[in-house]
């Protein structure tokens, strides 16, 4: 009966009421949206340095993630090292890395050149997804390579074209050989697209004089946010001269992006829902001044002012669980919409790189539970800290004035 | 993460910067010794660099991975020409590097292709050795970008200090050149990072005298960062004021064998 | 408990009200001491400002009074907290207000079991009870009405019904009959009469209307803070 009277006392003012409703209603479906999207950002910026380039893991002799130490190199056969083949992994991917010049015409650029097993590398990263041009490279393919979008502009260079690549081989001598374009990749992080050419490993092992050598094999896991509890599982079994890092380590400062997204999440939340605590606060003040003579008459029935504090809380968390479920629904709705479908603004702002991830020139939103919690649990906070003043306003009137008053 | 293209300069180079390094005397401003360092560096260089000249260098580079011996021949005109070729090893024979001015460019016979050095990539070694390509192509340019100072003159010795002027963009913080008075020859050029630490030394040695000039016939770069490696450049042969012209260094002669 | 006499029910001794209004003190009550039985019908007669209202929140632990005490049922209420003042007046007092004050949100018959539902009674028995008080106050059937959908004299019965539904030992009302024409307010008296009679409910109200004074069995005079007579009367 106490949750009846709560109730019904909220439509007692019904436009009132509706309209705290619909202020708490946008505040928590915004929130969610926002944070949605907050969340696609963040899952864009965490592939992008990760499915683009990195991968989840990372298995390399220690120090070579600093120094790129063109001898810092291990067996292939290191791939097939029992501990690699935890379920947990859902790809392996080779590589044998080089910095030399790519050579077209007139023009030159420094380029970081990966030498790949096109098919492992496609369980790792997405690399072969975001072929713009011609195709990604095939287990057959020898003197080929695929490159970046910026590089390719830069070179003036189309799929079919034989490029030059120069390097210093391992044991000093100059590396040059004539590499065919298959295809264009284009992730959206400038340094990849300006940098960075693949070609197949085998081709890059005998260019530099180290057969069946491999600087790192990169791995992807089946959940990336539990990627640093598994590499030090696997670290502790790994019985070897390498080790493995996981993302958070190879871009510490994407793992500060994490924390930093948890603040802004709060701080966002928090900016949203002050306006609108304030409302519930004005709502409710009023609301209880109203009804100055009705508490007066409860008191003198012997209602406890501690049951009358309650009655205005939970009239107040009755209007937030209300407005949580509309808001919800709607907040999902745009989040669903924002996920499947989203905006693309390419034609206005160009990718952003920062802390090693891209984030790309759309609003993408993926769900999140924590996205809908949050919300949640802050909405019913503040509504409870917002209508407890005035809970305690009516829970210590003085009966006898409280009737008195016309 | 560095990056370790190649770099082809040629080993008269060193020769070069050298030269250019004390060109930068005769526009010193400390007018006492003025007079002095113009007359010495004019001397020097004179010793050195005909107005151009034809050699055959070997060139041994010695890093913790491999060591290396390279048989080279140079040609050079001025200071802003210079060709040089790879004669041994067979592998990389016939691999040449061509400056016109500021620009570098390199032959590769197995692709059959020239290829220029990019300016981002001037800071790189060449041909794995210890010496960019900044050496070469900034050397003529050390008297624009740097104050010279005679900071000691002993019996045997100058010692001339080298601070880069304040707007210069340069790679070095100091650098400081011993020349020996008679015969009047270098003898040490030391290079400072921009915190003022010994990085890389280059020693003369091996003094002779072809024909009418006194010049160290060994060269060897001492990068100090990374202790146990070292370059030596070492002429077998060389003859100056041959008769070369512009039209030598260009990129069809690059190619040609 | 028991120092006092077994069968006063309310006892007021000296009891002084005093408000401040501004830098100004009103004088409400006076030196008042009375002292109720059970099964009392009494009347607090005087006209408007004479104290009566003062008097009746006096007795159901709504104010307290400015020096003297208050026993009811040998609860010193100026000793007792605000929550054993709730919970004093949930099971001891019923009050019926001058404009009813039914709470507009709730039916007739939520009203009238506000205060079992407070006593935490089991929703069936509430109804019961419900059910059984209307039928005596002659309103069944006016049950799930809300408070706007009935007449005066209806509302003041469901007014009653919320005041005795508990079984209070007193009843407190204040001019109950103040905004009922004549005959309505006929018709509570003798309701008020009934109950007294039957249950033995104490009941005390106020009213400065002879014809309904004239119907107390026992007449307390108040002027100006002061009691000037105490009178039974057999009717
Ligand atoms: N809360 C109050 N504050 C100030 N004065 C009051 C208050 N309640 C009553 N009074 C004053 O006390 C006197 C007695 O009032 P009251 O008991 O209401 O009389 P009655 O009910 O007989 O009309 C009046 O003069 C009234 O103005
Ligand atoms: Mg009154």
């Amino acid at each position: 009966m106490l949750f009846g009277l709560a109730y019904q006392n909220l439509w007692r003012n019904r436009r009132r009421t509706l309209l705290t409703m619909s202020a708490m209603v946008v505040s928590v479906s915004l929130l969610i949206l926002a944070l949605g999207i907050f969340s696609g950002m963040f899952k864009d910026m965490l592939a992008s340095a990760t499915e683009q380039y990195y991968g989840h893991l990372v298995m390399a002799k220690p120090d070579y993630h600093q120094r790129r130490d063109l001898y810092a190199t291990l067996p292939d056969t290191i791939l097939t090292l029992p501990t690699l083949q935890n379920p947990e992994i859902l790809g392996r991917a080779p590589r044998l890395r080089s910095f030399g010049l790519v050579s077209w015409g007139q023009t030159s650029q420094p380029v970081e050149l990966l030498g790949i097993q096109p098919l492992a590398e496609a369980t790792v990263t997405s690399l072969h997804d975001q072929i713009v041009k011609g195709r990604f490279l095939e287990e057959t393919d020898k003197n080929c390579l695929i490159i970046g979008w910026g590089l390719a502009e830069k070179l003036n260079v189309r799929p079919g074209d034989a490029v030059v690549f120069v390097t210093q081989a391992a044991d000093g001598s100059i590396g040059n050989d004539l590499l065919t374009i298959t295809g264009i990749f284009r992730t959206g992080d400038r340094r990849h697209d300006n940098n960075l050419v693949l070609a197949p490993l085998t081709w890059l092992q005998n260019l530099l004089v180290l057969p069946g050598r491999i600087h790192e094999v990169s791995m992807r896991i089946h959940n990336p946010m539990t990627a640093s509890v598994l590499a030090s599982r696997i670290n502790a079994e790994l019985n070897t001269e390498a080790t493995i890092l996981d993302w958070g380590e190879l871009l510490p400062e994407m793992r500060e992006v994490i924390s930093a997204y948890d603040v802004s999440r709060m701080i966002v939340v928090i900016i949203l829902y002050l306006a609108t605590g304030l409302g519930i606060l004005n709502t409710f003040f009023m609301s209880v001044m109203e009804r100055t003579r009705e508490f007066g008459i409860l008191l003198a029935q012997g209602m406890r002012p501690w049951l009358i504090r309650q009655l205005v809380l939970l009239e107040a968390m009755i209007l937030a669980i209300m407005s949580l479920i509309i808001g919800m629904f709607l907040g999902g709705l745009m989040t669903f919409y924002m996920d499947q479908v989203g905006i693309d603004l390419s034609k206005y702002i160009t990718p952003v790189t920062y802390a090693g991830g891209t984030i790309l020139p759309r609003l993408h939103a993926v769900f999140d539970l924590g996205n809908f919690l949050t919300p949640a649990i802050v909405l019913l906070m503040v509504s409870l800290a917002a209508s407890y003043l005035p809970a305690n306003r009516a829970a210590k009137l003085n009966p006898v004035v409280a009737i008195r008053e016309e | 993460m560095h990056i370790n293209p190649l770099f082809f300069i040629p080993k008269p180079v060193l020769f070069l910067i050298f030269f250019s390094v004390l060109s930068v005397c005769k526009i010193v401003k400390d007018e006492a010794w003025a007079l002095d360092l113009k007359a010495l560096v004019r001397d020097v260089e004179q010793q050195y660099m005909g107005e151009s000249s034809v050699s055959q260098t070997h060139m041994q580079v010695s890093t913790k991975n491999w060591q290396r011996n390279l048989e080279m021949q140079a040609w050079s005109l001025g200071r802003d020409f210079f060709l040089i070729r790879i004669i041994e090893p067979a592998k990389e024979r016939d691999i040449a590097t061509l400056k016109r001015n500021r620009e570098v460019w390199n032959y590769l016979p197995k692709v059959d292709r020239i290829i220029k050095v990019p300016p981002s990539m001037m800071g790189g070694s060449w041909m794995g050795s210890h010496i960019t390509n900044d050496d070469l192509v900034k050397a003529n340019h050390i008297d624009e970008d740097y104050t010279l100072r005679l900071i000691e003159e002993t019996e045997l010795h100058f010692l001339i200090e080298c601070l880069p002027k304040t707007d210069a963009a340069v790679v070095w913080g100091k650098i400081i050149y011993k020349v020996r008075k008679q015969p009047k020859v270098p003898e040490l050029i030391a290079y400072f990072d921009e915190s003022m630490q010994k990085v890389r030394e280059i020693y003369f040695d091996d003094v002779q005298t072809i024909g009418e000039r006194t010049i160290p016939l060994k060269l060897t770069v001492l990068p100090l960062d990374k202790p146990g490696e070292k370059t030596i450049l070492f002429y077998r042969e060389i003859n100056y004021d041959v008769s070369l012209d512009e039209h030598f260094f260009t990129l069809r002669s690059l190619k040609q064998r | 408990m028991g120092q006092i006499s077994f069968m006063s029910l309310i006892e007021l001794h000296n009891i002084t009200k005093i408000y401040r209004v501004g830098s100004q003190k009103v004088v409400a009550l006076k030196n008042l001491s009375l002292v109720f039985e059970r099964g009392d019908f009494a009347v607090l007669a005087g006209p408007s400002g004479s104290g009566k209202t003062t008097a009746l929140n006096m007795i159901g632990g709504l104010d307290r009074p400015t020096s003297g005490q208050v026993l009811v049922n040998d609860l010193d209420l100026g000793k007792a907290n605000l929550k054993r003042l709730a919970d004093f007046r949930l099971h001891n007092i019923g009050f019926i207000f001058q404009s009813y004050n039914l709470i507009p949100v709730l039916t007739a018959a939520e009203n009238a079991e506000f205060t079992l539902m407070l006593q935490k009674t089991p929703r069936h028995q509430r109804r019961e009870r419900v059910l059984s008080l209307f039928a005596d106050l002659g309103i069944s059937g006016l049950e799930d009405r809300l408070p706007k959908d009935l007449s005066g004299g209806q509302q003041q019965r469901v007014a009653i019904a919320r005041a005795i539904a508990a079984n209070p030992r007193v009843i407190l009302a204040d001019e109950p009959t103040a905004n009922l024409d004549s005959n309505t307010a006929e018709d509570l008296l003798s309701l008020m009469r009934q109950l007294n009679n039957s249950h033995g409910t104490t009941f005390v109200f106020s009213s400065h209307d002879d014809k309904v004074i004239r119907r107390a069995k026992r007449i307390i005079r108040l002027e100006d803070g002061l009691m000037v007579s105490d009178n039974s009367q057999n009717l």
